[in-house]
This record gives structure tokens, sequence and C-alpha cells, in this order.
């Protein structure tokens, strides 16, 4: 477990979203220190996901700031921000269907790769050289550590729903991320599933290679309980509580909000 | 579709085999073979074993290659980066008068001429591509007729067709496209510079798509969200999209003047934008393979009609009048059967025959 008290690489300030006159959020404060594993907890539309577009930059909160290593991010576009280090995978498997698992990778690395349109075209020399490095790369640091070796040609849209979740990991880490932005990975996964998505970001959280700070939101309480270093939790776009995963177990206001039952709270699958 | 299993007794040993076009030696042969077709037998050989035929064959190809080249811009706009397009004439049109307007005017080599009209007619196009970057789908449809529109029926027929006083079209004296030392005054020697034409594009744009723009075309065009949050900077990327399908637009114009004698608007009709867009549904969206037989399939379908109608000419004399009406008919009538029985296109059709004989004669 990293040290508590060293640099915070995130933190949210007074973020306030309405869509309409629905609050989704109603002046959040988070903040995410490097190397941990950060998890937002909280009933269905709590505003956990709406959270996490406003710090991957899909939204723009009406007000409030974002601040990545200091830095005001509030107004930076995705790809900007995926330019600082930030990467995510989605809720609903969000990947690029028509392409082979191996290609979805490979967009993952855009940002490392330098071909332009006309150089790429004529694939002499760097173009190549680049492609084959990238090829290297992914084979040993990305497709070996996840295990996704034998599906590495398929194309997504006809894979499983578990390995589409692994490959939609694979494609974030692709990316060589600071910050990697987890929503419901575990949703809709078998036991074995969820232990070894677990696995991997427990992986690329601890192994000194990757050393990746990690915002998770998960329903899976058990996982949650067990990977998170900081846990906060949202009940109807308002933060109730935030602290260390046992704190957040015995937290009165977090019982009421998971339909005000102690037991439920520890309901999961296993 | 998924890459393709190797043979037994077949192994990658390097990335840079696993990663290259044309992976075993079957391969390499079919392609040397589908070269030295290309290459000798049908410009050479046929004009002299079948003197009857042999050149109306070339002018065949050429017209496929014509539609080839057309058909390449929509493809790389419709089936790779995802973006609507219904006005490509626009662009095909503006590299054949960029060509026309630099060799009469400014006495330009026509080598150099084809680079100028490929510029030129991606600028333009990119131009017409700033739409994209707010609206999608059926609204883009407007806005890319709108380019044929504006382009070809406004600002060609009204103002650029009138340069010099030379009326409606630009007639273009023999003699002056020629290529280096050599005038290209026949099909034979069109035939040819349409060859590397076609070769050069589908290298390029077959390179493109492997490397870094051309994945994040095909990101941008599944799923355009996911692509963003990666580092893609769409808005950049569409717009590069709509250069390079307008730049290829450009060298078809380029090209086709070597066909015809004169440039005028009528050459670049709304009509051409659809043809190639139905060359894309029949061929396969999102192959460029399926650009090639999209192309040939729709130019050989209506000279197959014409044979076919000849000897029931006695019988129904206003078979031949009506020839056009036939033509539109089966066009049409294709469209719908491919849609309804062949929906991924010629290309998937020849990935599964291929994929076949591959396991042949065990297929499990």
């Amino acid at each position: 477990m990293p040290d508590h008290d060293d640099g915070v690489q995130l933190q949210v300030q007074n973020v306030y979203m309405a869509f309409g006159g629905v609050g989704a959020l109603k002046g959040i404060h988070l903040r995410v220190r490097q190397g941990e594993i950060f998890s937002i907890i909280g009933p269905n539309g709590a505003g956990k996901t709406v959270m996490l577009n406003c710090i991957s930059g899909l939204y723009k909160p009406q007000r409030g700031k974002i601040l990545f290593e200091g830095k005001d991010i509030t107004s930076l576009r995705p790809y900007q921000r995926a330019r600082l280090g930030f990467s995510r995978t989605f809720q609903k498997i969000e990947l690029f269907r028509g392409m082979t698992v191996l290609d979805n990778i490979r967009l993952g690395r855009h940002l490392h790769l330098h071909a332009n349109l006309w150089s790429g075209g004529l694939y002499f020399g760097r173009a190549e050289r680049e492609e084959i490095a990238n090829r290297e790369f992914i084979e040993r640091e990305i497709i070996d550590l996840l295990e996704i070796t034998h599906i590495r040609n398929q194309v997504v849209g006809m894979l499983p729903y578990g390995l589409q979740k692994r490959v939609e990991l694979a494609r974030a880490l692709a990316l060589q991320p600071r910050l990697l932005i987890l929503d419901e990975p575990m949703a809709g996964l078998t036991l074995e599933e969820v232990e070894d998505m677990a696995r991997f970001i427990l992986d690329v959280n601890e192994d000194p290679k990757w050393r990746v700070t990690c915002i998770l939101v998960e329903h899976d309480m058990g996982v949650v309980m067990d990977i998170s270093h900081q846990v906060a939790v949202l009940n109807f776009g308002e933060k109730i509580a935030d602290g260390k995963p046992d704190e957040i177990q015995r937290d009165e206001r977090v019982h009421h909000a998971y339909l005000g039952e102690k037991e439920d709270l520890y309901v999961t699958r296993r | 579709m998924a890459t393709m299993r190797l043979p037994s007794g077949t192994y990658h040993q390097t990335y840079q085999q696993d990663q290259a076009w044309w992976q075993t030696r079957f391969v390499w042969l079919r392609m040397i073979g589908l070269l030295f077709i290309l290459l000798v037998f049908i410009p050479l050989w046929m004009p002299v074993l079948f003197p009857d035929i042999g050149l109306y064959v070339v002018s065949v190809a050429n017209l496929i290659g014509y539609t080839i080249l057309s058909a390449m811009g929509v493809q790389l706009l419709i089936g790779y980066a995802g973006q609507l397009t219904l006005g490509h004439s626009a662009f095909i049109a503006v590299g054949g008068y960029t060509s026309a307007i630099c060799m009469l005017m400014f006495g330009i080599p026509y080598p150099i001429t084809i680079i100028l009209a490929a510029l030129t007619a991606g600028l333009w196009s990119m131009l017409f591509g700033l739409p994209s970057v707010r609206v999608k789908g059926y609204y883009l449809i407007m806005t890319t007729m709108a380019a044929q529109f504006i382009t070809v029926d406004f600002i060609i027929t009204q103002y650029v067709a009138q340069i010099g006083g030379r009326g409606q079209a630009f007639s273009i004296p023999p003699g002056t496209i020629t290529f280096g030392p050599i005038e290209i005054d026949n099909d034979i020697k069109v035939y040819y510079l349409m060859i590397a034409l076609v070769i050069a594009c589908m290298v390029f744009v077959g390179n493109l798509l492997r490397t870094r723009v051309g994945r994040a075309w095909l990101a941008i065009r599944d799923n355009d969200i996911a692509a963003e949050v990666l580092g893609v900077n769409v808005v950049r990327y569409k717009l590069a999209a709509y250069f390079v399908g307008g730049a290829l637009g450009g060298i078809a114009g380029s090209f086709w003047i070597t066909s015809i004698y004169a440039v005028s608007p009528e050459h670049f009709t709304w009509s051409w934008s659809l043809w190639v867009v139905g060359v894309i549904l029949i061929g396969g969206v999102g192959s460029l393979y399926g650009t090639v037989f999209g192309a040939m399939f729709m130019t050989l379908v209506p000279e197959i009609l014409r044979f076919a109608v000849a000897p029931l000419q006695p019988v129904f004399p206003q078979l031949m009048t009506n020839f056009q009406f036939l033509k539109e008919s089966v066009f049409g009538l294709s469209i719908v059967l491919f849609l309804l029985y062949e929906p991924k296109g010629l290309a998937y059709r020849w990935w599964q025959i291929k994929n076949y004989l591959h396991l042949w004669p065990f297929s499990y």
C-alpha cells in the first residue's frame, strides 16, 4: 500500500453537473493520490459514471474544477487528457467492433506512434520500423500480461463478453496511462473472470513497471473492499462518505444509502 | 474478417513476416501472375490474339480503372472513416479541371498536374468536410450533396468553364498530355497510366490503413467516443480523411482527362457520385479489394448486357434505344439484390471462397 500522505495526483473540486433539472453531481470533492486504487461506489443513479465522464473529459462540469498534478484540466478535450496520461474503459463495452484484437490494442498506442499521412502511406523505413517495434511492445507488455495471446487475431465483435472486457483493459493499458479510469470492469463477468480482472488491476497498480493510479467504479463490493486503498460513496449526486474500505464498511450513512439494510452491503455474488 | 490462418508448414519467425501483405509463396505467385496478366497479357497480347475485341477490352479496362480511382476516395470516406459522401464527382471535377487548366494555361507537365490536382481536390474536399465536425449520418448526406451542386453546377459551370472564353468545354489538343517524352495518345498508353495510378493509390491507401492514421479512421468509424478518449483528435482525422478522399478523387479526375477530348461539366454528374457509392456497396464496404470487385461488376454488367441484347435487336427493335433505361434498371435491381442477398459485398464472398479453398478438402 502506498503511503497516503504523498502527492495528490487528481483533484476534483466542487464539481457540479445537472442535466435539465436533475442534479447529477452536486458539488463533489475528491482527492486521488498517486499510485492508489480509488473506488467510487454508490447505488444506481448516484452519479458515478457522470463523475468518470467529467474526469475523462466527455462531460464538462457546469461548476467546479478538475486538477491533474496541480494543473487545471477542466476545459481540456478527452484526447488532450489522453496526452497527459488518462485512459479509460467503459461500462458498456466501447471497442472498435470491426477491428481485430491486435488492431484495437494498436489504436491504444496511437499517441506513442508518429507516422503521418505521408510516411504512413509510403510505409518505407521509419513507419515500418515503428510498426514492428510497436508490435513487439504490445506482444511483450500487453498481450502477455492480460493473457489474450490466443485471440489476438480475432475480430472483437465475435468474442465472448468476458474477453471483450479484457481487450478493453488491454487497449486502455496500451496507452501506458498514468491514470486509469475503470467503469464497472467486473459487471457481467463470471466469478473466475472477476478474479482474473482483479488480479490484472492489482498487477498494473503494483508492478513497478506500471504503477498506474486507478479510479474504479464497481458494484461488486467484495472486490471493491478487497483491492481499494480509498473509497468514496456517492448517493443522489452527493458524496456521503470517503475513506479507507474498513471505515466505509462501518459507516451508517453508507448502509442507509444501500436500501437502508445493513446486510445488503455485503451481499455480493460470492 | 479475421486474419486468415497460415497453411500448415509455414511459420513466421519475425513480426515483419507476420505483418507483411503477401505472406506465403502461393500468394506471391498469384500476385505475380496477376501482374503479368495486367501488364503484359491484356495490353500487349490481347490486341494481337483477338484483334476484333482486344482494344475494346483495353478500353473497358480503362473505364474500370477510372471507376476504381473514383470509388477509392468514397471507399476511404464511407468504408473506412465512416463519413457519408454523396458528392464525390465534385472532387473528381476539381481534379480534372485543375489538371486541364494547369496544362493548357500554364504549360505545366502532366505528371506534376496530377499531384496539383490531388492537392487542390483534397483541400476542396476538406472544406466540405468541415460540417462533419458537427453533423453525422443523414445530415452529412445533405452537406456532401451540396458539394456536388455548388462545385459542379455552380462554380465550374458558371465561372471555371468560362475561363479564356472557351465556352462550356476545355478542349485538349492532341499532344498536350505527355508523360516525359511519351505522348499519351492511345488506349494502351492510357491503360498503363491507369495501372500505375491504381496500383500507386491502392498501395498508398493500404499502407495508410495499417499505420497510425488509418487505424484512427477505423476507430472513428467504429466508435468515435472511445477513439477520442484514447487520444485521437477526431476533428483532425475526419478532415484528414476528407483530404485524402478528395485527393484520390482529384487523381481520378486528372486521369480521366486523358480519355476525353474536352473537359466539360457534363462529365462530372451527380449520377456518377451515386454510381461510385453503388460500386462500394456491391464490392464491399470497408474493403480495398471490394472497390476493385465493385468497379468490375458495375462496368462489366452493362457491357455484357450490351452484347446480350444485340441478338434480340431484330425481335425487339426498341431495345437498343431504351438501353440507357435498361442499364439504369439493372443498376438499381443489382443494388437491391445485393443488399438483400450479399450485404457484405463481393469482397466477403471472395474471402469465403478463399477460406473454403484454403481448408479444402477438409473444411472443419
